[in-house]
């Protein structure tokens, strides 16, 4: 009897460590950049409800103006907390703070001098944050990509490097890194970065990898994309993930006449999910180069804009679901795949749901990779720029319906607030080549301008991704309908690059387009950009052209209004037991240049929504979301409002002043009774800022 | 003298960017200006690239009505361009900043932007009136 007390007493003390050792939302933490592995950006908290959001006051706020040489105006971090502690990273030096979590006060600040390493880089700025690690037993450890590539352990109490993790603290995330048919890239100049969080599993941490944005890229024959596991301890790798597939490898056919030796990028620069218990990690794959133009590498490109399930243990490729054949719209896999328990039709689902640029929400089984809904090919436009060869169908979900706009339909999505509008919209449009999803690029000029496509670039759901409530099985995604985006491809100057179609347009003078923060990181103005290491520099751009005046034909604003139709951006309730959309409604408040139009002065013009790709938060009634733009309104301020909804109808239930518009996914967490909710903010004459709110003290 | 001041300043603190605060010809220096430093990540015809923001039109407007050309102005002469912040000298700030204003349809006018921020602080940036 004796015995088994004890034995019963030792049970119910490791049953009740068991959750304090391991952090978890459902103490009140946000360990994960995505609040949990499974990629639910879901708390159950609910102290801050719709009753009181109202009432929501700053807690404290965390500028990050000195964490570089000069201030950032794109914060887009999501804090961690654990243990009473925020963990984040922030300025354009990319440090890693931690802070008191009721207070915002430094505990400790880690930066490393990366010189021009990262002043080249093709990720720069802070980043969206850092990851977690604990053995339980009181060694606790950040982990975070600098923006040099390299990957840095510290101590979680200290903020100090462990010394026995790679060297000093640090893996060379360039080690490892080819192009071509495995050329190691130069560890200085060669190019790879990364924006998103490790994935922490286990004791396994996995890094993605990122390269230059691809519309005037000097060669397609850059760095590779690879996916990466290594030892949390030790800083061994453990297993790569070719995402060309080498020969030999499963779909190295998909890169036709040899192409996979002479193709890059193809990286995974998203948040990754892994199912813990099934061992199983979901990898979201990018575009190759060039973003725009694939005739250096006909073929369907395998595992570019595919899903890939792989084992946690090796790396090895269990299934994959290609959502674009042969990428050539920059849809780029760009969310975290989200992990969801779901029932359909009485049957119990392990599922993975993908939200995406294109607004489809791809649902699979995660175990297996079959389509929970059938998942069509459908023939599609092909492409006439000569030396595309485009795919013949592409894949079209049949459930759950489209959650936001996908092409711009000709006249019915075109403005339509006064008869004068929608006949000058027509006219504009009516420059451009315009049809349905997937309609590809053109070699434009100034009679067609492009290929007007809608959602491919920033469309639909972007890198802050969705949210989830395991409760309820609903996902809950913001989208973009509003991202016009016309695509024109123009053989470049002589001796830029060796891809014979960049964007640009014919009969225009060539210019270079430079991707997110480029040249922006603290070390930057110290060192002049380096020469494109294989081709020759661009000749230099007379000085005296003037740029096209936006009021030209084609605009694709008319008096500041966009050519389209509201809602400019929506925010969806998708019921994944059912495959449909419970609710939809638009995101945010009416732009000021809509109220203040002279156009529609007099005009009742219903909530237009605004443009923007934002994160979220799901809390155990609400979900919640920060507006991407300023607006000075009768019941507000200038300001930003962030904006609590009614998680079971979209009923907009209570909103705060921003200073600044959300530039990163918020965050909540509980500590001492009391829940916060942590938001970055950023944006125009605002450098970035974090700013926690919580309920009065009295409250 | 005291009462001229004050005048003064009681003018300075009306103008806003539509009472013709630029040149036409300093536009068109800032056009130049604008192809080589700017182009290259606000777009050609200023709409933004994929995280460069619009430096005209309704995402312009509500980052900057309510505020002041010469915050406008600090924001570039601090940041930009991106890859070397300080390379263009404040007059040619000022005239990238004419040719933005030109480009959203704010009337030029007789005199020139000024360079001193202060001064620019003066000139308010809003809707249309």
């Amino acid at each position: 009897m004796y015995k088994r007390t004890l034995l019963l007493l030792l049970c119910v003390t490791v049953w009740a460590q068991q959750p304090a050792s391991q952090p978890s939302t459902k103490n009140g933490e946000w360990p994960y950049y995505t609040a949990d592995l499974k990629g639910t950006k879901y708390s159950p908290l609910d102290q801050i409800n719709a009753g009181n959001f109202n009432q929501l006051e700053v807690a404290w706020r965390f500028k990050t103006d000195n964490f570089g040489t000069r201030p950032e105006y794109k914060l887009e971090g999501t804090p961690l907390m654990v243990k009473g502690v925020l963990y984040t990273t922030a300025g354009t030096r990319r440090s890693v703070v931690a802070l008191d979590a009721k207070t915002g006060e430094v505990i400790w600040a880690y930066s490393l001098r990366e010189g021009n390493r990262a002043a080249i880089a093709p990720r720069q700025l802070s980043g969206r944050g850092v990851s977690y690690w604990t053995d339980g037993k009181g060694d606790d450890r950040i982990v975070f990509v600098t923006t040099g590539y390299r990957l840095v352990v510290l101590n979680a109490h200290t903020g100090q490097p462990i010394s026995n993790f790679g060297k000093n603290g640090i893996v060379d995330l360039k080690e490892g890194m080819v192009n071509g048919a495995g050329q190691q890239i130069d560890l200085e100049t060669g190019e790879a970065g990364l924006h998103a969080t490790p994935l922490v599993v286990k004791d396994v941490v996995i890094v993605g990898s990122s390269f230059k944005e691809g519309m005037t890229v000097v060669t397609h024959n850059n760095t590779k994309g690879t996916v990466r596991a290594f030892d949390v301890r030790s800083g061994k790798l453990l297993w790569t993930f070719n995402t060309i597939p080498r020969p030999g490898e499963f779909g190295n056919d998909t890169w036709e006449n040899g192409s996979w030796a002479t193709n890059g990028n193809t990286g995974v620069w998203t948040q990754m999910t892994v199912d813990e218990e099934l061992g199983l990690v979901y990898l979201p794959v990018e575009t190759p180069t060039s973003d725009f133009y694939g005739g250096h590498r006909p073929g369907n490109n395998l595992f570019a804009e595919s899903l890939v399930c792989v084992d946690l243990k090796t790396g090895k490729r269990k299934w994959h679901f290609q959502v674009v054949h042969h990428p050539i719209w920059d849809y780029d896999l760009s969310s975290a795949p989200i992990l969801a328990d779901i029932n359909v039709g009485g049957k119990a689902i392990k599922a993975v749901a993908l939200p995406s640029k294109e607004a489809f929400l791809y649902v699979f089984d995660r175990v297996t990779g079959e389509p929970v809904w059938p998942i069509e090919e459908r023939p599609v436009p092909q492409s006439d720029v000569p030396g595309e060869k485009t795919s013949p169908t592409q894949p079209f979900p049949t459930k759950p319906p489209a959650y936001g706009r996908q092409y711009v339909k000709v006249p019915d999505d075109l403005i339509d607030f006064t008869p004068e509008l929608r006949a000058q919209a027509k006219d504009n449009v009516a420059r451009y080549k315009t049809g349905p999803m997937f309609l590809p690029p053109i070699v434009g000029d100034n009679n067609l301008i492009g290929a007007l496509t809608l959602g491919t670039a920033s469309g639909g759901t972007n890198w802050p991704g969705a949210g989830y409530d395991p409760e309820t099985h609903i996902v809950y995604a913001q989208a973009n309908q509003s991202a016009l985006f016309p695509i024109s491809m123009r053989t470049p100057p002589e001796g830029f690059s060796d891809i014979r179609y960049v964007m640009g347009r014919n009969g225009t003078e060539f210019r270079v387009s430079e991707g997110p923060g480029f040249g922006s990181a603290a070390d930057a103005p110290r060192q002049p950009r380096p020469a494109p290491a294989k081709a020759a520099p661009a000749k230099p751009v007379p000085a005296a052209a003037p740029a096209a005046p936006p009021a030209a034909a084609g605009a694709l604003t008319i008096q500041g209004l966009s050519i389209l139709k509201p809602p400019y951006a929506v925010i969806s309730a998708i019921n994944l037991d059912r495959g449909d959309l419970q609710w939809q409604v638009p995101y945010g408040e009416t732009p000021d240049v809509v109220r203040n139009s002279p156009a529609l002065r007099g005009m009742n013009i219903p909530n237009t929504g605004q443009a923007g790709s934002v994160g979220l938060v799901v809390t155990k009634s609400l979900v919640v979301l920060g507006d991407s733009q300023i607006t000075t309104t009768p019941q507000h301020p200038r300001g930003a409002m962030l904006r609590a909804y009614d998680k079971a109808t979209g009923k907009e239930v209570g909103a705060v002043l921003m200073p600044a518009p959300q530039s990163g996914s918020p965050m909540t967490y509980m500590v001492d009774g009391k829940q916060y909710i942590v938001v970055a903010v950023s944006g125009g004459a605002y450098s970035g800022e974090y700013i926690a709110y919580s309920l009065p003290s009295n409250n | 003298m005291i009462i001229l001041t004050a005048s003064l300043l009681a003018a300075q603190t009306t103008r806003s960017v539509w009472d013709g605060v630029y040149t036409s010809e300093q536009a068109a220096r800032g056009s130049a200006l604008y192809a080589n430093n700017c182009a290259s990540c606000h777009g050609t015809a200023l709409g933004g690239g994929e995280s460069a923001p619009p430096l005209t039109g309704g995402e312009f407007s509500s980052n900057w009505n309510g505020l002041t050309v010469g915050d406008l102005f600090e924001r570039i002469r601090t940041t930009m361009p991106a890859d070397r912040p300080g390379k263009l000298t404040r007059e040619q700030d000022a005239d990238v900043l004419a040719y933005m204003l030109s480009v959203s349809e704010f009337p030029a006018g007789k005199t020139e932007l000024e360079r001193q921020t202060e001064v620019l602080k003066q000139i308010r940036i809003e809707p249309k009136p």
